[in-house]
């Protein structure tokens, strides 16, 4: 559990275990002192909070305990208000117009509930390593896996930024905004939050974005749904969609790649890190994992619902881009309901570009053994914003490219992050069993059964979009 | 559950020093290193690393299959994307 002594190492410093009865002589103290970082004692401030509230929760009064929660809660939230991105909305939009109440709704609750089972592996990684993910697969792997594993991550990253920024140009044309003023402004916005220089105030910010993600559930009440439908496509699965198989089988992919793809695996467990979590915040971890699951089901839901009209009164979504679907609900929602769903669009591109910006910050660093926390200020940690914005920078200018067929290109990189996922999963898999590493905390029999799963699944989705695609006869295309 | 009750009475210690404490004075390196784990320490995570682990034959088959299986599906979307554009212009 405990990590070897780089050899090349001239330190010999090693913190005792925290007690407050530790003892550290002055001279060590002096020494300490200049080890330090801004990040460490940045880290420190927020595990004392931790620290009072958890103290102060041990008795039965409620309050504290939910003070503890709201200090644990970060990570998880973020990482699936966050995967409910631009691409995500725009696929169960897609979904929604095509095909209408039925077989997706249980099938997005499926999604996520195997969301849940990987990430809440990462939060496990984190809490007990203290090591982000690029950084354990390199360090256990090697280099040579480790460079195939950021190929998929840095790839997956780049290209599913580049659709964040389409949701937020698209989100933002429906009140007539020029791209290039919404794609700058979504710019200037990253870089506000990042400059905080602070992990809590990032989280917060972050987090208080994504609470908008909740924009699609008025617009789904304005659709007025009927429950009823709602409720038997819960319980049956049925209906199942009609048409074409190929267009099928990519919204089923697409809406996978909605919910598991490698950069949350990468995200989750290094802001676990960067939060200052530790094996005994589990609880909350998971508390916090299946809070960001359950609202982001809801939420992707509620914007399936929202444009099950245009399926029900017949209207041809399939060449909508994210501008089209606000624009096609009028009628239905109302100017309300639409510019509800539109406003929902910008933020699930906003807070993901934040997200998916600082997880390829954050896997870099780890690589590089480069300063990688926003606990650090910006002259310290220079290089990791850099990557944070310059990914952010390439993906915002390339969306302003004219004519680009943006909702293809949504589902594409949908589908890419389904692809990706199995080699990440299988990483994840090996890491959270590795007993050197995770100590007592490895998978037990039903996490592994389930991680064996989903990633089982995930072949098995990826392999039929192959045959489909090579063999179209095969589908009746 | 199970894992916030692990190590109970020593972290209770620490739980009152930071309750009965003023916010700590950061300043003093003794008190950052009460509230953190050993290996949360910037310094001391950059001076140690996990070694690598030892990959038997099935696994390094396990990771080539599943490294292949990308480049093959990467190239299928490729198909894809292609055939797309061309029937779209």
């Amino acid at each position: 559990m405990t990590p070897e002594k780089d050899p090349s190492s001239t330190a010999s410093f090693r913190p005792a275990r925290p007690t407050t009865e530790t003892a550290v002589s002055s001279s060590v103290s002096n020494e300490l002192a200049g080890l330090l970082t801004h990040e460490d004692r940045d880290r420190a401030r927020d595990r004392w909070r931790v620290m009072r509230a958890r103290w102060r929760g041990a008795g039965r009064n409620p309050f504290p305990k939910i003070s503890l929660l709201w200090l644990l809660i970060g990570p998880g939230v973020l990482v699936f208000l966050g995967e409910n991105d631009a691409p995500s909305m725009l696929s169960y939009s897609a979904t929604g117009a095509r095909y209408g109440i039925g077989f997706f709704i249980p099938f997005m609750v499926l999604t996520f509930v195997m969301g849940f089972v990987v990430q809440e592996m990462t939060v496990r990684l984190g809490a007990v390593t203290h090591r982000g993910h690029a950084e354990l697969i390199f360090d256990r792997f090697g280099k040579f896996w480790g460079l195939f594993a950021m190929g998929d991550l840095i790839l997956g990253n780049f290209l599913t930024l580049v659709t964040e920024f389409i949701g937020v140009r698209a989100g933002l044309s429906y009140f007539g905004i020029r791209p290039v003023v919404s794609v700058g402004a979504a710019l200037v916005l990253v870089m506000v939050v990042i400059a905080t220089g602070r992990y809590w105030t990032w989280e917060r910010i972050t987090l208080g974005l994504a609470a908008f993600n909740a924009l699609f559930v008025p617009a789904a009440l304005l659709a007025h749904p009927n429950w009823g439908s709602v409720g038997h496509a819960l319980v049956t699965w049925t209906p199942f969609p009609k048409g074409d198989e190929y267009e099928i089988l990519t919204l089923m992919l697409s809406t996978i790649g909605a919910t598991v793809t490698p950069w949350m695996l990468f995200f989750q467990q290094s802001a676990v890190v960067d939060k200052g979590m530790q094996p005994r915040d589990l609880a909350a971890g998971r508390f916090d994992t299946g809070l960001g699951a359950l609202l982001a089901a809801i939420f992707g839901i509620a914007a399936l619902l929202a444009t099950a009209p245009l399926f029900q009164h017949g209207i041809d979504a399939s060449q909508f881009q994210g501008l089209e679907f606000a624009q096609a609900l009028k009628p239905w929602l109302g100017q309300i309901g639409s510019t509800l769903f539109a406003l929902g669009i910008f933020e699930a591109g906003i807070v993901a570009a934040i997200a998916i910006s600082t997880s390829s910050a954050y896997a870099f660093g780890e690589v590089f053994q480069t300063g990688h926390s926003l606990n650090r200020p910006l002259r310290e940690g220079w290089a990791f914003y850099l990557v944070l914005l310059g990914s952010a920078f390439v993906a915002a200018s390339l969306v302003l490219i004219p004519n680009v067929p943006l909702e293809f290109i949504v589902l594409t990189v949908n589908v890419i992050a389904v692809l990706a996922m199995p080699p990440a999963l299988a990483f994840l898999l090996l890491l959270v069993n590795d007993r050197e590493v995770m100590g007592d905390h490895v998978n037990g029999r039903w996490a592994n059964i389930a991680g064996v799963t989903v990633t089982v699944l995930l072949i098995c989705a990826g392999i039929g979009f192959g045959i489909a695609t090579v063999f179209p006869k095969v589908l009746g295309g | 559950m199970s894992d916030q009750k692990k190590g109970t009475a020593e972290d209770t210690r620490v739980d009152q020093l930071g309750v009965t404490a003023k916010p700590p004075n950061l300043d003093d390196p003794r008190v950052v290193l009460s509230l953190l784990e050993a290996d949360q320490v910037v310094a001391e995570k950059r001076q140690t690393r996990f070694g690598r682990r030892n990959l038997s034959l099935s696994l390094r088959m396990l990771l080539w299959g599943l490294r292949v299986y990308v480049v093959l599906m990467l190239v299928i979307v490729l198909i894809d994307v292609l055939r797309t554009l061309h029937l779209n212009p």
